[in-house]
């Protein structure tokens, strides 16, 4: 009779896993034939019978952990009377007490033979871990056994554009049925898994408290001191930027740089103030300041909130030069490299939500400018053109306008600048 | 446009580029007297004479080594070779002298020459005639390497080969020599090289060959689109170097799965680099992998029915477009 045991795969190993039993208890085994699966921390490996005979009644289940040295089953030989497997100690205890098994079950490892000179290159975990990619079993099941689907964050197969497809529509592939060859989830399954619908994963909420940091107080007090003592008042206007996308892509086409329809946007601003100075302003407690240079801030979202980088002397600068300043000033921002002179002395500010799909909004006075730009996203809408409806690109604009500087009528002229600049942009690229 | 074989398609193009050109002559073995194996020349001794239409020994090497010359030298030689498969034997001439003397000599020197012939398999000229060249020749840079499917495109690309100032080896397969189709009259009548075509439109699939091929895979397309409701786009390449991809993987954009189709064994083959490109360029449109579809990986045998079995069939076609389809 030979004991199959818990082989010890490395110094660090203490205890193993029963994955599979090939076998049951009474089967014939030979010499050399796989009886049951493990699993270590490092590698899951067989074990293999050591002679001829029949297996013995099974010591431990599939998923038990079994301490090194822990006696699995073992192995009738012909006339041998079928006894329970004897523990050598109880494996609770070891559990507990965490010893290492006295016996050092190194010279009772069940293996082939074959495999034996492997164990003197090195620990025997590492060799079979060099040994070719073993034998997925898990990929024929037999007899109808149901296959544990692979657990969550388990590299699921697919193909790239059902992956594609996946991220754009919000789906976990987790949650996704393959249909293909070996399970593979292809586009159609994406597309029949409901789309969006599949649950992603809700975060805990908890409540907690967040120290107000730094630029946090900051962006309270300036905000409050804003919406509190400066009379706000707000025009909103609908700008057609059909035109407009459409000179960004031949410029973008032609000159293969990336641009946004905000970089046209600040260039469109900066020009219109040079009409109207009394928008470029600052309200004074003794007087109105007209400011001789139109500094344009940007708001920029970074993780710890709100900043508004400059664009100096913006009027002066062409779209594309906006674009990579604005551009470089984002990426200090959100890594918080920014210097204080960078984001200190606008005189007019524009904020835009476009790219989260905001149709439009009101943003608040970043002081001391007397007005801010809150700009929507361009999208195609029904509008009506000499009485007929047709669908255009537009885009929604809100001026919040200090009443001190700056009247209703003196904010509509100022639009009604801007709108020539918006909607006719070649006024802004020549 | 009239009606014309492949054969008389390619005829046709040397005989217009020899009137149009007095630098343009052809010699190969038994294309004279005897009006060349395939009957590519017929009646081109008689009208032009043995000073452009020269026989020539069973000496490959000597051929091309000759052309080369003369291409260095101002005029257009096209070789004709009995078959692509003798062509190995002038190796070295195409590959380490028509394809390199450009290159070594700093650009002051064009071998505007064409070699052409038939290759492939499907009329019994067993193991060492029945090869295809296009991978082994698209391999190396300094040659183009065009693989007509229709006598139109016969006839364009090989008067665009011949007025070229570059040495083209000119595929032709042995097995379409017969089949006709429309080929425009107009003398000045060329395909450019480098613009792959889109033989069939379809959304379901796309299919990318060149030569026979391609219409074995119209053929099969055109059933699936009866049979299965299956709709192939199908790509005629045209040449494989330059290889242009653009429709291909435009037409792979919107059915996120292809499927080559080439006559040549499968390693290393056509299929091999024009997957390999598509699955680089293209790799988040695809649905399934690039599936290719070949011959059978052994020399091809002589018997009817082996040859058969060793080649693609329409059979092989519609079962790659399944597999590409889930199907």
């Amino acid at each position: 009779m030979s004991e199959i045991i818990m082989p010890k795969m490395g110094d660090a190993m203490t205890e193993g896993k029963v994955v599979r039993w090939y076998k049951k208890a009474g089967d014939a085994v030979k010499k050399g034939e796989p009886v049951l699966e493990i699993e270590t921390d490092k590698v899951n490996l067989d074990l293999e019978a050591e002679q001829d005979g029949t297996l013995g009644d099974l010591a431990a289940q599939e998923g038990q952990v079994v301490p090194v040295g822990g006696v699995l089953s073992n192995i009738l030989g012909a006339g041998e009377k079928a006894a329970p497997p004897k523990q050598k100690e109880d494996k609770k205890e070891t559990k507990e007490t965490k010893e290492p098994p006295k016996e050092e079950p190194q010279q009772r490892r069940t293996t082939d033979k074959k495999d034996s000179y492997k164990h003197t290159t090195g620990e025997y975990g590492e060799a079979m871990e060099m040994k070719a990619p073993r034998v997925d079993r898990t990929a024929a099941p037999k007899q109808g056994n149901v296959v544990a689907m692979p657990q969550s964050g388990v590299r699921r197969r697919s193909s790239p554009l059902a992956r594609k497809m996946a991220q754009e529509m919000g789906v976990d592939l987790q949650n996704v049925q393959g249909s293909g060859p070996r399970g593979r989830i292809v586009a159609a399954d994406v597309k029949n898994s409901g789309g969006g619908q599949a649950p992603s994963p809700v975060p805990q909420l908890e409540t907690k408290q967040i120290p107000l940091s730094a630029m946090r107080r900051t962006i309270a007090k300036r905000l409050a001191e804003s919406s509190g003592p400066i009379p706000h008042f707000y025009l909103t206007v609908d700008f057609d930027v059909m035109n407009l996308l459409s000179v960004r892509q031949q410029m973008m086409d032609i000159e293969g740089v990336k641009l946004s329809v905000n970089d046209f946007i600040v260039r469109a601003a900066a020009l219109a103030l040079r009409h109207h100075p009394m928008v470029n302003a600052s309200w004074g407690d003794d007087a109105i300041t007209q400011h001789g240079e139109i500094h344009i801030g940007i708001a920029v979202a970074t993780p710890e909130g709100l900043i508004t980088p400059v664009i100096r002397n913006a009027d002066q600068k062409s779209v594309a030069e906006i674009a990579r300043e604005v551009r470089a000033l984002a990426e200090k921002a959100k890594n918080r490299k920014l210097m204080p002179n960078e984001y200190q002395g606008s005189t007019f500010t524009i904020s835009n939500l476009g790219a989260w799909g905001i149709e439009e909004f009101t943003a608040i006075i970043n002081p001391p400018n007397s007005a801010i730009l809150a700009i929507g996203a361009a999208e195609a809408r029904p509008v009506v053109v000499e009485r007929q409806i047709t669908v255009r690109d537009r885009m929604k604009v809100t001026m919040s306008c200090d009443h001190r500087v700056i009247d209703g009528a003196s904010g509509a002229d100022y639009l009604k600048t801007l709108r020539q600049y918006v909607e006719q942009p070649l006024r802004l690229v020549v | 446009m009239s009606e014309k074989s492949y054969r008389d398609a390619i005829r046709e193009a040397m005989m217009e580029e020899m009137d149009r050109d007095q630098n343009v002559l052809i010699m190969g073995e038994d294309i004279g007297v005897y009006e060349g194996t395939f009957r590519i020349t017929a009646g081109m001794l008689k009208k032009y004479g043995p000073r452009r239409v020269i026989d020539t020994p069973i000496a490959e090497a000597g051929m091309v080594g000759t052309a080369v010359g003369m291409a260095m030298l101002g005029l257009r030689p096209i070789v004709e070779m009995m078959t692509v498969n003798f062509a190995i034997v002038a190796a070295d001439q195409i590959l380490n002298h028509a394809a390199k003397v450009r290159y070594f000599s700093g650009g002051q020197v064009d071998v505007p020459m064409v070699i052409r012939g038939p290759q492939g398999a499907g009329v019994q000229l067993s193991a060492q005639h029945s090869q295809s060249f296009e991978s082994f020749y698209a391999h190396f840079p300094g040659i183009h390497v065009v693989t007509p499917a229709t006598p139109a495109d016969a006839k364009g690309l090989l008067k665009t080969a011949i007025r070229g100032k570059d040495p083209v080896v000119f595929l032709e397969s042995a097995a379409l020599y017969g089949m006709k189709g429309e080929v425009p009259d107009d003398p000045d009548f060329t395909v450019p090289f480098g613009q792959s075509r889109v033989a069939r439109e379809g959304n379901d699939v796309t299919i990318i060959s060149f030569s026979r091929m391609l219409q074995l895979s119209l053929i099969v397309a055109d059933k699936l689109s009866k049979e299965e409701g299956i709709e192939c786009e199908v790509i005629d390449l045209r040449t494989l170097r330059p290889l242009d991809l653009e429709p291909a993987c435009a037409s792979v954009a919107r059915t996120h799965r292809a499927v080559v189709v080439q006559e040549q064994w499968k390693p290393f083959g056509a299929g091999a680099e024009i997957a390999a490109s598509i699955t680089e360029r293209m790799f988040d449109e695809l649905d399934a992998p690039v599936i290719r579809v070949t011959g059978e990986d052994v020399p091809m045998p002589y018997a009817r029915n082996l040859e058969l079995l060793a080649t693609p069939h329409e059979a092989h076609i519609a079962a790659g477009v399944k597999r590409a389809m889930y199907r």
